[in-house]
């Protein structure tokens, strides 16, 4: 019978997870893009679409995690992922190379992922001014992790700007130099909305979990 | 050292959990391939030098084209024949046609099939009248056959779009990364390569496959089609059935059009133990919506389906355990050899292989998706990675 056996049996599955959250180590595939990405931007620049594959490949899963975490709701995603690298296509031959491409890349998104806000913003107090209705919650239907749910939640209460410095160096692990090349401030500025945004989210998140 | 990385409370350590995992939150294989789809023909055209260039030959042709309409009405006297073809997500591809009855928005159809050269135009639209029939050549190689009484036309985003009686549509394959949308009321049927009919009739539309797969979007929603599946849904979706919510990545979310199988094929939908596990999934009560799970892939039919490929979901993506997901999902392959999964088992198979450094197991898998799936969408990308794999293989063995 199939499903009788070990390997559909709920105690085994949940019984894994004490194992650890690291039970494999991830080998990183020699990509034919491992050049470094000066390299990939000049391949791009002569129409070499295997490496617009490269740049979308390997950029792709933190501009995801970027937008995820500046608020941008599940359902619009897609769309904003699309838009940005698409941005980034069209914009690459402007790209000087002073900055990291990935800083680039950071800095159209962020811009991006700021104006959606702007904008859902505007909906939602449109909504509420004309029809009378309350926002809906920014609950990611796709999220399963409660953790990760709450967090949006937390972050969803600091202004933009912090947000982004706060996003920036505790999640995808910047230093305060890239940040400050990503949001165009001093790296002094940084180092002050990130004291403030952790304070800010301490606060908060005392406030959720009394 | 990190931030709270000695929490002194619940909240802190909420706080430094969320953000851990925060990271890890980089969306799934099929996201990024889909939005890819969607961007890779960016990428075929280089990049405009200046757009003053564009303007200036745009204002040129449209200018031509209008002079050329004109004369043509004025020494027929008709109305100006209104030629749309394409489709955004298509190359702009030369001499797109419409052929048979052409009508633009003021005329009449006509008996005598029409040939003419156009730029896309929405709005405009292509009727048949009664025991009429027209083929119109779209972008790409794609064609629409218009049955009597339907109508055709193109929305803003230059999709062609079937507003009223049905059109049998035949899309050649698509290149890598390039797919074609044909709207129907408040639904986006998307294909790569395929046949298909399509109908709107007063209060449904309906999607019958003949070849090759289709996914029918609402908004987010969607619904895979594979040959010889038949859909429909409302036309004015307030009027649909209450809420379905599906575990099941082709229709993940709630208000999934309902999907009325055919030939037996098992349909993507759900019922009560999948929403009880959704909810739990939602609450962070892994164990329990494994349970639930569990029990619903122990019985048979959609919903054991589902329940059978969620398992492996949840061990990979929420439990972390991913030669665990790999157990699972093919435990599903066994139980559902022609599953309606079956495809995204392979895929995520393949993906999580990779994912964990077996290289060599992740070829396996890799090269057996491109031969058992020969027109699947998806065949180029698992392609390309079969070739990084063989790559990674080569490099171990030379060391």
């Amino acid at each position: 019978m199939i499903w009788d056996d070990e390997v559909w049996s709920a105690e085994a599955l949940i019984d894994k997870t004490t194992m650890g959250q690291k039970q494999f180590t991830k080998t990183p595939l020699p990509m034919p893009a491992a050049a470094a990405d000066a390299e990939l931007v000049r391949l791009c620049r002569e129409g070499d679409t295997e490496a617009w594959r490269s740049l979308y490949d390997r950029h792709a899963p933190s501009v995801y995690r970027f937008t995820a975490a500046l608020g941008v709701p599940a359902e619009e995603r897609e769309d904003a992922a699309q838009d940005i690298f698409i941005a980034v296509f069209r914009s690459l031959r402007h790209f000087r190379g002073e900055a990291q491409l990935s800083t680039w890349i950071y800095r159209i998104a962020s811009r991006h992922a700021i104006r959606l806000g702007r904008r859902r913003r505007a909906r939602e107090l449109m909504r509420a001014v004309m029809l009378k209705e309350s926002p809906h919650p920014t609950i990611d239907p796709t999220e399963r992790s409660t953790q990760i749910a709450t967090l949006d939640r937390m972050l969803a209460k600091l202004p933009p700007k912090k947000r982004t410095v706060l996003v920036l160096f505790e999640i995808e692990g910047l230093s305060a130099k890239e940040i400050s090349d990503v949001v165009g401030c001093p790296e002094n500025t940084v180092w002050s909305r990130l004291h403030h945004a952790r304070a800010e989210m301490v606060t908060v998140a005392r406030r959720m979990v009394p | 050292m990190k931030w709270l990385e000695s929490p002194r409370n619940d909240a802190e350590r909420l706080l430094r959990e969320g953000l851990d995992l925060a990271v890890q939150r980089t969306g799934d294989e099929i996201t990024h391939r889909r939005v890819w789809a969607r961007i890779g023909d960016a990428t075929e055209a280089p990049p405009l030098r200046s757009y003053r260039g564009l303007v200036v030959s745009g204002a040129a042709l449209v200018l031509l084209g209008t002079a050329g309409v004109l004369a043509y009405s004025h020494l027929h006297g008709k109305a100006p024949v209104a030629v749309v073809a394409g489709n955004p997500t298509l190359p702009a591809a030369p001499g797109n046609r419409v052929a048979g009855n052409v009508a633009g928005s003021d005329s009449t159809p006509s008996k005598e099939a029409a040939i003419a050269e156009a730029e896309h135009a929405p709005g405009h639209y292509v009727r048949t009248g009664p025991g009429e029939r027209a083929r119109v050549a779209l972008g790409g190689g794609a064609e629409a056959n218009l049955d009597e009484s339907s109508a055709l036309t193109w929305d803003s985003q230059h999709r062609p779009s079937i507003e009223r009686g049905s059109a049998r549509m035949s899309v050649p394959h698509q290149p890598p990364g390039w797919r074609f949308s044909v709207t129907a009321g408040p639904y986006v049927v998307t294909v790569v390569g395929t046949k298909f009919d399509v109908r709107v009739a007063s209060r449904t539309v309906g999607v019958d496959v003949s070849e090759g797969i289709v996914e029918v979007w609402r908004g987010t929603h969607s619904t895979r089609l594979v040959a010889g599946d038949s859909w429909h849904g409302p036309l004015y979706p307030e009027e649909s059935l209450p809420a379905q919510p599906s575990l099941a990545p082709t229709s993940t979310v709630d208000n999934s059009p309902p999907v009325t199988p055919a030939r037996g094929k098992p349909a993507v939908q759900t019922n009560q133990s999948l929403l009880d596990a959704q909810s739990a999934l939602q609450a962070g009560n892994f164990s329990r919506a494994v349970e639930i799970l569990t029990r619903t892939a122990q019985g048979s039919g959609p919903a054991a389906e589902n329940a059978a490929y969620e398992l492996g979901r949840i061990a990979r993506y929420n439990l972390n355990h991913p030669r665990q997901a790999v157990a699972l999902w093919d435990k599903y392959r066994i139980r559902f050899p022609s599953g309606l999964l079956r495809t995204e088992a392979d895929l995520s198979i393949v993906e999580t292989l990779s994912h964990m450094g077996d290289v060599r197991a992740a070829l396996a898998e890799a090269d057996a998706f491109v031969t058992r799936h020969p027109d699947s969408e998806r065949r180029l990308d698992v392609q390309r990675l079969a070739e990084r794999l063989r790559a990674a293989e080569a490099a171990a063995d030379s060391r």
